[in-house]
């Protein structure tokens, strides 16, 4: 550090030099004390956005009617929030049970190896953009039939899926082996442990894994825009069969418009998807604490 | 806390004279079966979605091979509605785009993931690093919403303009000053990726083996002195991997790009300029392609991006599992 | 537990939904429902279309504003009933669709909107001017070629921001039609008229509606959009020179007028009718006027064939009247007759 100190100087001062590291050690607290804010700032200017633009053009008439013919002022996104609620619906009822079953093959009946090999599949599958989901399912069902609710609805199973897999496999990988071996050890068959004890155990955490998997894809536009971006506006759309009129993609395209009541329109859906995001978000984040925390103790 | 039911326990005569019930002998194996198809679809999925890109984009790779990431032309109608495509100037604009991105977003995130684990008050923790959290939920058509109404408005009218009159010199400034464009989609990008590199890095720095600070603290160092001779170096491999996961998730973004990338395939030196990316092309083109060449072409685009994501997801998660497995 | 209940409910909601039939025979053989697609030009006739047919013959009608180009090629795949364009098949798209018919239903034009601070509306251009403009040739507001069609105009120094459309547009097409008949060099460049060409620079927009979006946000930009569009959104636009020099404001008389210098109407609608650079003895044409039109194969789905022969002669006839609020001019009796002819070839 520094060479023989020189007998006189009172040992208990501080090393010279200590004020500027002191003050460079401010300066860097200050920096990342900063880009904290920063981030949190950026946040609160977009739900502040968000908010303040949309609040003023959400009413009743907002969320109960149809859009207008071009020009018109008035309607409403019920077409889109019912068609959003029901495709969600069908993504989730198919991803959520297979997610289950996965994370049940992983905890349960496979070798360390395999599971192993399923969790990074299951990541991967994870990274994939959701536009080349979306052009997949394009190409499978779309292409040479129509867009449908159907193919909206597994172009974003397929989203959901690794989500709440990778979820469910760590709660049931936190029901303790106790638990299962004390039934395995009343003459249980493992099929039996698993659903009326491992399960229910771990109910609390599968459904925040739901949760999460849902309010991930229910922002998802990409994958809407091949299999259910054509859609009628005037009636609500209920048949799945139809391409189903759905929140991000009518954000999308009022987000292109010139026209500030379109805009105003914009904002408004953009915040009913946001609450409803951030809702489920929050939600699932405290489910997660209590359930983890009953799981252990 | 819940726990076995009752019905769930045999009754006693049950475990005396134990015969394999009927429901038994369905239900076991029935459960193994559905549970293996489960997984066995978690890993074909990805298989799958590969092999149908990869051939759907078919005619587009016979005709143009690997040299279509060289060219540089995309011109859908040309030829009487036949076209001629080639991936360069997308190619150019996911790579740029995403490197700002991620040259803003990374020092940013590092230094918030430092800021959670060393610096911020206990009561503080929690409430910032859940915010930080929430910007990741927020679905990217609404930033790009945010991107086209308020963030470009304030770039093209004000920011750039102000650029071009102080360092219009340098070419990167040099364009004219436009609210959609290469900067606007970089800094969108910037706010998708840095959540995700701030909670892997949260995680890495939090999981810094305790004796290693100590001694740094024993040996008098300041906080800093500290974060930059023990922390950073033990975290580098993860936050490296951190960053990875952030480029995979700007690589592959469409929505928010292509709402305000202006989505003009061109290679120009200035950030102002309109460009496009593989993922935004997709996006803008997709109903219009004509079929054969020109749909094959755009599929060849997103058989391109597949291979990028993936090629960087399995790169991230090498890094990021060395790290938890130390 | 209450997300079961949810997923439940929409389940059924959807599974209730499945009950109703949607676009395909009903009783008796004849659809109840139509799907289309296509261009954004005619999109605000057809939202006005679309009740008001629903009200009269009970036949819903779904339509997807996705660009001209988009139309052309969901009718090639068959995944509509009817597209829409504004914008004729090009070789390859005719040959693929295999005997479609065009059949124009409105009449409209496209404008040369700009969005400057400090200029006024109704600037003057000629077909060179704005050639070189979307060519990068002329790129300030001040250049003296625009100056010089503007004497009494004191014209801001911005940057020129020239605007196109991404997805496949009819309005595209016909702007370089246009184009390409007032400007070699333009010809020499960009190529022959398609629904997407590839423009030197520029910003690029999705729809009408994404390149008014385009507008509204950035100064000193010039686009092309659809007239409605235009007006709807009160932009500032240009007056564009005809071959007689004049300068019309473009509206309905205007676009009639270019419309009526159609010297014959091709049979069959085939390969579609430009009008636009209408010749000098139309004076008071406005040159960038266009047909739109609605494709439909030959052979159609079983039940689809009475009920798209009765919209379409619908639309060119009775349909024709809520045109002109939106600045549609009405059709020509010449293609009218034409039209009704052809929609006899549905099967």
């Amino acid at each position: 550090m520094q060479g023989a100190a020189p007998a006189h100087r009172n040992p208990l001062a501080p090393a010279p030099g200590a004020r500027r590291r002191r003050l460079i050690n401010r300066a860097m607290e200050g920096v990342a004390t900063v880009a904290a804010a920063l981030a949190v700032a950026v946040l609160l200017l977009v739900v502040i956005s968000v908010l303040i633009k949309g609040l003023p053009a959400i009413n009743l008439d907002f969320l109960t009617k149809n859009p207008a013919p071009f020009g018109q002022r008035g309607g409403g996104i019920a077409n889109s929030i019912v068609g959003s609620a029901i495709l969600i619906g069908l993504a989730s009822a198919m991803s959520v049970p297979v997610a289950v079953l996965i994370a049940i093959f992983t905890s349960e009946f496979a070798g360390r190896r395999t599971a192993g090999a399923i969790r990074f599949a299951l990541d991967i599958l994870n990274g994939v953009p959701t536009i080349v989901t979306g052009v997949f399912v394009f190409g499978l069902i779309v292409y040479g039939a129509r867009q449908s609710g159907w193919a909206g609805g597994i172009a974003l199973a397929v989203i959901e899926l690794p989500i709440v897999a990778r979820s469910a496999q760590e709660v049931l990988e936190l029901v303790p082996r106790s638990l299962r071996e004390a039934g395995l050890a009343l003459g249980l068959r493992r099929w039996r442990v698993v659903l009326r004890i491992v399960l229910p155990t771990a109910a609390g955490g599968l459904i925040t894994g739901a949760v999460l998997g849902v309010a991930r894809v229910a922002g998802e536009t990409a994958p809407l825009l091949f299999t259910s971006s054509i859609f009628s506006n005037f009636g609500l759309t209920t048949n799945p069969a139809q391409a189903m009129p759905n929140i991000p993609v009518t954000i999308f395209g009022l987000s292109e418009s010139p026209s500030p009541s379109d805009h105003a329109a914009a904002w408004a859906a953009a915040l009913v998807l946001i609450a409803f995001v951030l809702l489920l978000s929050i939600v699932a984040r405290s489910f997660h604490e209590r359930s983890r925390s009953r799981l252990r103790g | 806390m819940s726990g076995p039911t009752s019905s769930a326990l045999p009754r006693r005569s049950e475990l005396l004279n134990y015969r394999p019930r009927l429901a038994d002998r369905i239900g076991e194996p029935g459960l193994r079966a559905l549970s293996a198809l489960a997984g066995v679809l978690a890993v074909a999925l990805i298989l799958w979605i590969a092999e149908t890109v990869f051939n759907d984009a078919g005619p587009a790779i016979t005709k143009y091979g690997l040299g279509f990431i060289g060219r540089q032309v995309w011109n859908p109608d040309a030829n009487g509605g036949v076209g001629s495509f080639g991936a360069l100037d997308f190619i150019y604009g996911t790579l740029v785009s995403s490197l700002i991105a991620m040259v803003i977003a990374t020092p940013l995130a590092v230094a918030i993931a430092l800021y959670l684990t060393e610096l911020a008050p206990r009561v503080v923790r929690r409430p910032v690093a859940i915010l930080v959290e929430l910007l990741a939920a927020i679905p990217s058509v609404i930033l790009g919403l945010w991107g086209i109404l308020v963030l470009g408005p304030f770039l093209g009218n004000r920011l750039e303009p102000f650029l071009h009159r102080i360092l219009g010199w340098i070419p990167l400034f040099g364009g004219i000053p436009s609210p959609y464009g290469m900067l606007t989609a970089a800094l969108v990008l910037t706010i998708m990726a840095l959540p995700i590199i701030t909670a892997v890095a949260r995680e890495v720095f939090a999981s810094t083996p305790a004796e290693l600070k100590e001694g740094a603290w024993a040996l008098g160092a300041t906080r800093w002195e500290m974060v930059r001779m023990v922390v950073l170096p033990a975290g580098r491999a993860g936050v490296v991997g951190a960053v990875i996961l952030g480029l995979g998730r700007a690589l592959g973004e469409a929505i928010a790009v292509t709402q305000v990338i202006g989505n003009t395939p061109q290679i120009q030196a200035s950030l102002f300029a309109p460009a496009g990316t593989l993922a935004a092309q997709i996006a803008s083109e997709y109903q219009s392609a004509n079929p054969g060449l020109g749909q094959a072409s755009l599929i060849f685009l997103a058989a391109i991006l597949l291979v990028i994501s993936l090629l960087v997801n399995v790169i991230a998660r090498l890094y990021v599992r060395r790290v938890s497995v130390r | 537990m209450i997300v079961a209940a949810i997923v439940g409910g929409t389940l059924a909601l959807a599974a209730c939904g499945s009950a109703t039939p949607s676009s395909g025979t009903g009783s008796g053989g004849r659809a109840k429902a139509l799907v289309g697609a296509g261009s954004t030009l005619v999109a605000p006739l057809m939202s006005v279309w679309q009740p008001t047919y629903y009200k009269r013959y009970g036949v819903a009608i779904t339509y997807g504003a996705i660009g001209s180009g988009g139309g052309i090629v969901q009718l090639i795949a068959r995944t509509v009933d009817f597209g829409a364009s504004d914008a004729p098949f090009l070789r390859a798209q005719a040959a693929a669709c295999h005997g479609c018919l065009e059949i124009p239903w409105a009449l409209a034009a496209t404008l040369v909107a700009y969005h400057l601070k400090g200029a006024p509306n109704h600037l003057r251009f000629s077909g060179r001017v704005l050639a070189d403009i979307w060519l990068g040739r002329i790129r300030r507001w001040d250049d003296p070629a625009i100056r010089r069609l503007n004497p009494h105009v004191k014209l801001p120094d911005t940057a020129i921001l020239p605007v196109h459309r991404v997805d496949g547009s009819g309005d595209t097409y016909a702007f370089v039609d246009y184009l390409d008949r007032v400007s070699p060099r333009f010809r020499a460049e960009i190529g022959p008229p398609a629904p997407i060409v590839n423009w030197p620079g520029g910003v690029g927009g999705r729809g009408n509606s994404g390149v008014g979006g385009v507008l509204s946000a950035a100064n000193g930009t010039i686009a092309y959009i659809a007239i409605a569009y235009v007006l709807q959104s009160h932009f500032d636009y240009g007056l564009v020179e005809n071959q007689a020099g004049r300068f019309p404001t473009p509206g309905i008389p205007s676009i009639a007028a270019a419309a009526d210098a159609l010297r014959s109407v091709p049979a069959g609608g085939r390969r579609g009718v430009s009008i636009v650079d209408p010749p000098a003895s139309a004076p008071d044409a406005y040159p960038i006027s266009t047909f739109t039109y609605v494709l439909v194969p030959t052979a159609t789905r079983p039940g689809i064939a009475p009920t798209l022969r009765r919209f379409i002669s619908w639309a060119v006839t009775a349909g024709q009247r809520f045109g002109p609020k939106l600045d549609f001019a009405p059709l020509p009796q010449a293609v009218v007759r034409a039209d009704l002819a052809d929609v006899r070839l549905i099967r």
